[in-house]
């Protein structure tokens, strides 16, 4: 309501509470830290211009979030339609929290090793999905929203989403079938 | 072997804890900030009611084509009923099927010359 208003710390205070969330949706989509980092200024200056439209018929949350949506997926239409940018060009590294690794011991070392490696071919197959089956994997199975949640935002039905996910999940797992081992 | 849907899962839900730190946050500010400040883009308020028109648009799911399609029948016929119909060109006047083709009269021909028939040489 202060956002609205033109409070732009109330605003501030929305981008540090929703950030983390939004740039987890842009960096998953798009692979490359810089469009991602672009990306979501976009998204947060068409936020701030659009908050007269916001009637509270969703949460602010889900209304951000449609936004980061619609605006991410044209981003990589247009992305689609370069011809400079190659998939060596995408960020298929992995970035995990220092502190969920623990390489104490050698064993650890060498799991913690493979699954980075893991980790890395599953952001190369991810690429691979389209873009709506990796938005629906990447709202899903990263970001922990429930279907109806992912078919209020993409306003698509329940079993829309679901067959995207079964059709993303196999994908994927043909994917990684060289890389898995039985450890894991 | 291929992993499990669970074992997908979890190696997915691993990716939850990939993002920046807090000074990213604070760097990020400072740039929305600036950006907040920038003049906005030139341009009438018709540009602008044409700008939100096309957002409206854009952030509609698939009942975007109803809408679509709904403009644009709804375009032809106040068209069709807007334009004069004195401006409508005639059709050129078709020949009725019982013209009568009445053939131009042959020029007149010269008697041609007799032919000789007999051997001569």
């Amino acid at each position: 309501m202060r956002a609205r208003e033109g409070d732009t710390s109330a605003f501030d205070a929305l981008i540090l509470k929703y950030g983390d969330k939004l740039y987890g949706l842009v960096y998953n989509m798009t692979s490359h830290k810089e469009d991602a980092h672009d990306l979501l200024q976009e998204i947060f200056v068409r936020a701030y211009q659009s908050l007269g439209s916001f009637r509270g018929n969703s949460t602010f949350y889900t209304w951000i979030y449609r936004i980061a949506v619609n605006q991410t997926l044209n981003f990589l239409k247009k992305r689609n339609r370069r011809t400079d940018l190659s998939l060596n060009d995408l960020d298929s590294s992995v970035q995990q929290d220092p502190a969920l690794i623990d390489t104490t011991q050698e064993d650890d070392r060498e799991r913690q090793t493979q699954l980075n490696e893991l980790q890395t071919k599953l952001n190369e197959a991810l690429m691979k999905l389209s873009h709506p089956h990796r938005m629906v994997v990447t709202m899903f199975d990263i970001q922990g929203m429930s279907h109806a949640e992912i078919a209020k935002v993409l306003k698509a039905s329940e079993g829309t989403i679901r067959s995207r996910l079964h059709y993303a999940h196999l994908h994927l797992q043909s994917a990684l079938q060289e890389s898995w081992k039985e450890r894991f | 072997m291929k992993p499990s849907v669970a074992q997908l899962e979890n190696l997915l839900a691993l990716k939850r804890h990939e993002g920046p730190g807090e000074e990213y946050w604070q760097g990020f500010l400072s740039e929305f900030h600036q950006r907040q400040q920038e003049p906005a883009e030139v341009g009438s308020g018709l540009m602008n009611v044409f700008g939100q028109i096309g957002t409206w648009f854009a952030d509609l799911g698939p009942s975007k084509w109803v809408y679509a399609a709904g403009l644009a029948y709804t375009t032809v016929t106040v068209a069709w009923i807007l334009i004069p119909k004195d401006l409508m060109l005639e059709a050129a006047p078709l020949t009725p099927v019982n013209y009568k083709v009445v053939p131009a009269p042959a020029p007149k021909n010269e008697h041609p010359a007799p032919v000789d028939l007999s051997s001569s040489t």
